[in-house]
């Protein structure tokens, strides 16, 4: 087969992919419904920001804390979380379902287009229709900018980096289950069946150390979750990158009718058992916990002076924190300790040793955090960063830094009115959406 | 329903000479204990038009399904495929010597005609001069008003003719069409057998699975027939007559002996 007759054949099979996703109701009906969602989060949002930025002559919040990733690009992206979870799976399904369904899985089966590419072809169509419904919030963006507001560029591509890596996720996930489902409704239910199984494994998860909170770092809602915070993680972009890829390679396998059941399942089984056993090294692998913080604020990173100091440190930290789940103190010490810690420390534990969820009925040592650096140990209860990094740094032998030198955080307040948008996105766009659902076989024949 | 009996192995089963363009020998298939494809045996000579008769149930779709490698068989009902070099075709390994339109199916229904036979066409490359072209085929088979209606849209004997447009299109050198006469009426029937000797003139091979008897008549030039899962007879009309010490009967005659 000549390349050139391959690569006519690619595109004649993305034209016949792209017929089929115009064709699909479900397509248009997220179309339809991105806008109004992205809509109602966007101007919530704005209102909200301008409420803390003492719009209507209330008091602001202080300024430092009022950033634009919290309390604009997070919301309003968040629409895209829902349509992702609840409306992507549908079409996705769909395009593959509808194909064995009609019998074009045989005779596309029975061509030049090898398995994988199909599924890559399909993947590409997902793709245009993904910008299509990416449009509403890069509107959102280019609103918010025209009111004046601020944006940060590597957080805010960070962000939409996080989501289109959740849409690729969702689709490969559909596409297993299309795969193996004799039905499209069957693949829907065993979809979102896994999309309850990560929220269960995340509520699981919550409070609790060990291998099962490892594995719920990992789960879509949990790496969208750290893409929010302006993470960018090399271990959860190579986990999020092998789960994709272990989906699709179980779809491919599943879908091979030149081979028998058996063989078939064991394929697709394999490209399981592989990608999970991946990203269970890749979890295993500290190296990889690795990664970039490009939140503006640095809200994941101690200051670059004392990231310096702490890299110095080379023997095991260990940190055993008595504080259950539901404990607001657990929650301050993750967020203002913990999380950082794990970003600059090579050799770094965590156990959670409370026994119960609520920590009132544990018994006297109740609220104690033991750190340990190599044999010495000390026990704080303070969860706040500068106590913690003293008490680190005395156990580790390591010169504290003289002073902070990073620039503080500004914060972006603006109490701005969300002209435009409730027209916009209420109305323009589903009417717009509409009408090119209604004469989509006019203009798809030119 | 048969009851299974082990397969002859494929060696002992008879390979046409080097003339043929597929020889098929021991292909079986089971579905769970119903044996339903036993031992078939026959082979397909380059530019004939081959017919595949049968009682309904007698195993047509699913040994077109085998052939074309889509439906797994087991390891020891596999059989052997083998082209015109005697080289052995493993099930995957078929996709450039035979296409296989099945009966009953209706591919992209959503999609126009006109828009989907194009892009059809260019999902093999450009045409070689065997294929006719689309709009030969457009025309030929009378689709040329309904281009630009679904596919859903279609009633069932154009569904059937807009089929056969998406196989003749493709490059393949041997075409296994099931049921290509289904749903057609009798002047459809005529042009469309017509086209198809003109295709197999023009040099290819075709291979169909019929249930009317006339049709076959009027189109194959041999003629396999199945019964019960296993072949009853294979050859042109006079040869089966002959099998069927029937020596002035007619095709519906024959088939009633030997089945």
């Amino acid at each position: 087969m000549s390349s050139r007759k391959n690569s006519s054949g690619i595109g004649a099979l993305f034209r016949l992919d792209l017929g089929e996703l115009v064709a699909a109701r479900s397509f248009w009906l997220l179309l339809a419904m991105i806008g109004p969602l992205v809509g109602q989060a966007f101007i919530t949002a704005v209102a909200s920001y301008a409420e803390a930025s003492g719009a209507g002559g209330g008091p602001a919040a202080l300024a430092q804390g009022l950033s634009p990733l919290d309390g604009i690009v997070v919301p309003t992206f968040g629409a895209y979380d829902l349509a992702v979870t609840f409306l992507l799976p549908f079409v996705a399904i769909r395009l593959l379902a509808a194909e064995r369904e009609s019998g074009a899985a045989l005779l596309l089966a029975q061509g030049r287009v090898s398995l994988p590419a199909r599924l890559a072809v399909k993947l590409a169509v997902l793709g245009l229709g993904g910008l299509a419904a990416a449009i509403p919030g890069l509107l959102a963006l280019g609103l918010w900018r025209s009111y004046g507001g601020h944006l940060g560029g590597a957080e805010t591509a960070n962000v939409l980096l996080g989501h289109l890596l959740h849409a690729l996720l969702a689709t490969g996930i559909a596409f297993a289950a299309a795969a193996v489902c004799r039905s499209s409704a069957s693949a829907a239910i065993a979809t979102l069946g896994l999309t309850v199984g990560g929220w269960a494994l995340d509520f699981i998860a919550a409070g609790r150390s060990g291998w099962i909170a490892e594995a719920a770092l990992f789960t879509p809602a949990a790496a969208l979750r750290r893409f929010e915070q302006g993470d960018l993680s090399i271990a959860l972009l190579a986990a999020l990158a092998v789960a994709t890829l272990g989906a699709l390679g179980f779809a491919a396998f599943e879908l091979d009718l030149y081979a028998g059941p058996e063989k078939r399942h064991l394929r697709a089984g394999l490209a399981i058992v592989l990608a999970v056993g991946a990203i269970g090294g890749i979890a295993g692998i500290s190296t990889l916990r690795a990664g970039w913080d490009l939140s503006e604020d640095r809200r994941s990173s101690f200051s670059r002076a004392d990231e310096a100091a702490l890299r110095q440190i080379e023997k095991p930290v260990k940190v055993s924190a008595n504080l259950a789940a539901e404990d607001p103190r657990l929650t301050d010490l993750e967020r203002n300790v913990l999380s950082k810690l794990r970003r600059v420390l090579p050799d770094f534990s965590v156990t959670l040793a409370a026994a119960g969820r609520s920590g009132l009925f544990d018994g006297p040592g109740y609220g104690e955090v033991w750190y340990q650096v190599g044999t010495k140990r000390a026990m704080l209860r303070s969860t706040i960063e500068p106590v913690v990094l003293a008490q680190l740094y005395e156990l580790a032998g390591v010169a504290p830094p003289a002073s902070d030198s990073d620039p503080a955080y500004p914060g972006y307040p603006l109490a701005a009115f969300p002209r435009g948008a409730a027209p916009l996105f209420y109305i323009a766009w589903p009417l717009v959406a509409g009408l090119a659902f209604f004469t989509r076989d006019r203009w798809r024949s030119k | 329903m048969t009851t299974r009996r082990p397969a002859p192995s494929a060696s002992a089963a008879s390979i046409p000479s080097n003339a043929d363009l597929l020889a098929v020998a021991g292909l079986g298939k089971s579905y769970g204990r119903r044996r339903v494809l036993d031992a078939v045996s026959f082979s397909v000579r380059p530019g004939e038009v081959l017919g595949l008769v049968g009682p309904n149930g007698a195993g047509k779709t699913t040994l077109f399904s085998c052939l074309a490698g889509i439906l797994p068989t087991a390891p020891e009902d596999a059989g052997r495929v083998v082209d015109g070099q005697g080289r052995t075709l493993p099930p995957g390994g078929r996709r450039d010597l035979l296409f296989f339109l099945p009966d009953g199916i209706l591919p992209w229904p959503e999609q126009s005609l006109d828009q989907l036979l194009a892009r059809w066409r260019d999902l093999w490359g450009a045409p070689s001069t065997r294929e006719p072209s689309l709009e030969t085929l457009l025309e030929r088979l009378d689709l040329k008003r309904l281009r630009g209606a679904a596919a859903e849209s279609l009633s069932k004997g154009e569904r059937k003719r807009f089929l056969l447009a998406l196989s003749l299109l493709t490059p393949q050198p041997l075409l296994l069409l099931d049921e290509p006469f289904d749903g057609l009426d009798l002047r459809q029937t005529r042009d469309v057998a017509a086209l198809l000797k003109e295709v197999a003139a023009a040099g290819r091979t075709l291979f169909l699975s019929i249930h009317q008897l006339v049709d076959a008549g009027r189109v194959c030039d041999r003629i396999v027939m199945l019964a019960d899962g296993k072949v009853a007879g294979v050859g042109t009309l006079d040869e089966l007559r002959e099998r069927a010490g029937l020596v002035q009967g007619t095709l519906e005659e024959v088939f009633l002996v030997l089945t």
